[in-house]
């Protein structure tokens, strides 16, 4: 009779214990993320041996302004390159990315030195108010910029983003075929990072404020 | 014997009296949903847990709604490290396997909605199978 009791207290025990095990791993997998070790090349991201500076290209935001190469000082640069009659991949990506960022920025202070944009390869039918509406939709915060096609390429050949616009005349849903990585461009407008698909936002959240912080220390 | 026989006796009867929801023919559609979209747009995409619980291949051959002017089975395919769309004539669900709709995957493509859909309207989709199974399934759209 006392068999029970003793089975029961001895399960307890055992479960308890690898509750405090299962902790121990967690925390440590946690203080793991936070050190240089996740910043190897991995399913998530990418970081370039040596930054790379862009040089000039033109491109023109959602509010008909100009965004150049200045337009990516003083900020991190989140570069995702798409076109909005994508059903697929770029709703995806751009909800991910609007996660990512309020992962990121729990408050104002965050925010401030990052940015999102959306650069659309299909300037033909991606005007800048059909841009300002469709990244609104993701986040009042994103930017929606496009260009001429040599300006598109002059921009997508600097980071390695690969894309293919079929215009065919009198078809109303031509195919776009677009890279699906999210480029990192650091303050000083050198692409810094990438980030690879499956996107996610936790993910991409955590890299990034390892990745600010380790060329926060270099830069002082 | 003892008071389990009788209940459980009572909880096969209940769920055999339980309808096979989503099911008709040996073909289960679960988790059906489709992505809100950016105000505006033109294009949407619709994603589902197809199951086949027959022995017998099923074949997808076509969907339509009357919520859209057009609705396509696609692949969303990596080539060249670039993202692009195949159009699918048709899609084979092996016997007794399930296969899944999904972001960056297979979708149905939903071309020029008839009204701006918003999170949480209903949206009925026709799936329509090799030899003249169609299945009516209910999509929720989710932001």
């Amino acid at each position: 009779m006392n068999r029970i009791p003793l089975q029961f207290s001895i399960m307890v025990t055992a479960v308890a214990l690898a509750a405090v095990l299962a902790g121990a791993w967690l925390s440590d997998i946690d203080r793991e993320y936070d050190s240089r070790a996740t910043l190897l090349p991995d399913q998530v991201m990418t970081l370039l041996p040596e930054p790379k500076p862009l040089t000039d290209f033109a491109l023109t935001d959602d509010g008909k302004r100009v965004f150049d190469l200045q337009s990516l000082k003083g900020k991190w640069s989140f570069l995702f390159f798409g076109f909005t009659h994508c059903p697929d991949v770029c709703p995806t990506t751009l909800a991910v990315l609007a996660g990512a960022r309020d992962s990121i920025a729990r408050n104002t202070v965050d925010a401030e030195d990052i940015q999102f944009v959306f650069v659309s390869v299909d300037p033909n039918r991606d005007t800048a108010s059909k841009l300002r509406q469709y990244v609104d939709y993701f986040d009042a915060s994103f930017v929606g910029v496009t260009g001429d096609d040599a300006q598109i390429a002059s921009l997508a050949a600097q980071l390695g983003a690969t894309y293919r616009v079929a215009i065919t005349p009198g078809v109303e849903n031509y195919p776009v075929h677009h890279s699906t990585a999210v480029f990192l461009v650091d303050p000083r407008a050198r692409y810094h990072a990438v980030f690879t698909p499956p996107h996610d936002a936790a993910a991409i959240s955590r890299r990034f404020k390892v990745v600010r912080k380790l060329a926060a220390g270099r830069a002082t | 014997m003892n008071w389990r026989q009788p209940v459980f006796v009572l909880w096969l009867l209940a769920l055999s009296l339980v309808p096979a929801a989503g099911e008709e023919a040996g073909v289960s559609v679960r988790n059906a949903w489709i992505r809100e979209s950016p105000p505006g747009n033109s294009m949407m995409a619709a994603y589902m847990e197809l199951r086949n619980n027959t022995s017998r291949p099923k074949v997808l051959v076509a969907a339509s709604s009357s919520g859209f002017q057009r609705v396509m089975i696609h692949r969303t395919v990596l080539k060249d490290g670039m993202a692009g769309m195949d159009h699918l004539s048709q899609i084979e669900l092996a016997a007794n396997a399930n296969l899944s709709f999904a972001p960056g995957g297979y979708h149905l493509m939903l071309m020029n909605p008839k009204r701006t859909l918003r999170a949480g309207d209903p949206v009925v989709i026709n799936l329509e199978f090799r030899g003249g199974l169609v299945l009516p399934v209910d999509f929720e759209v989710r932001k």
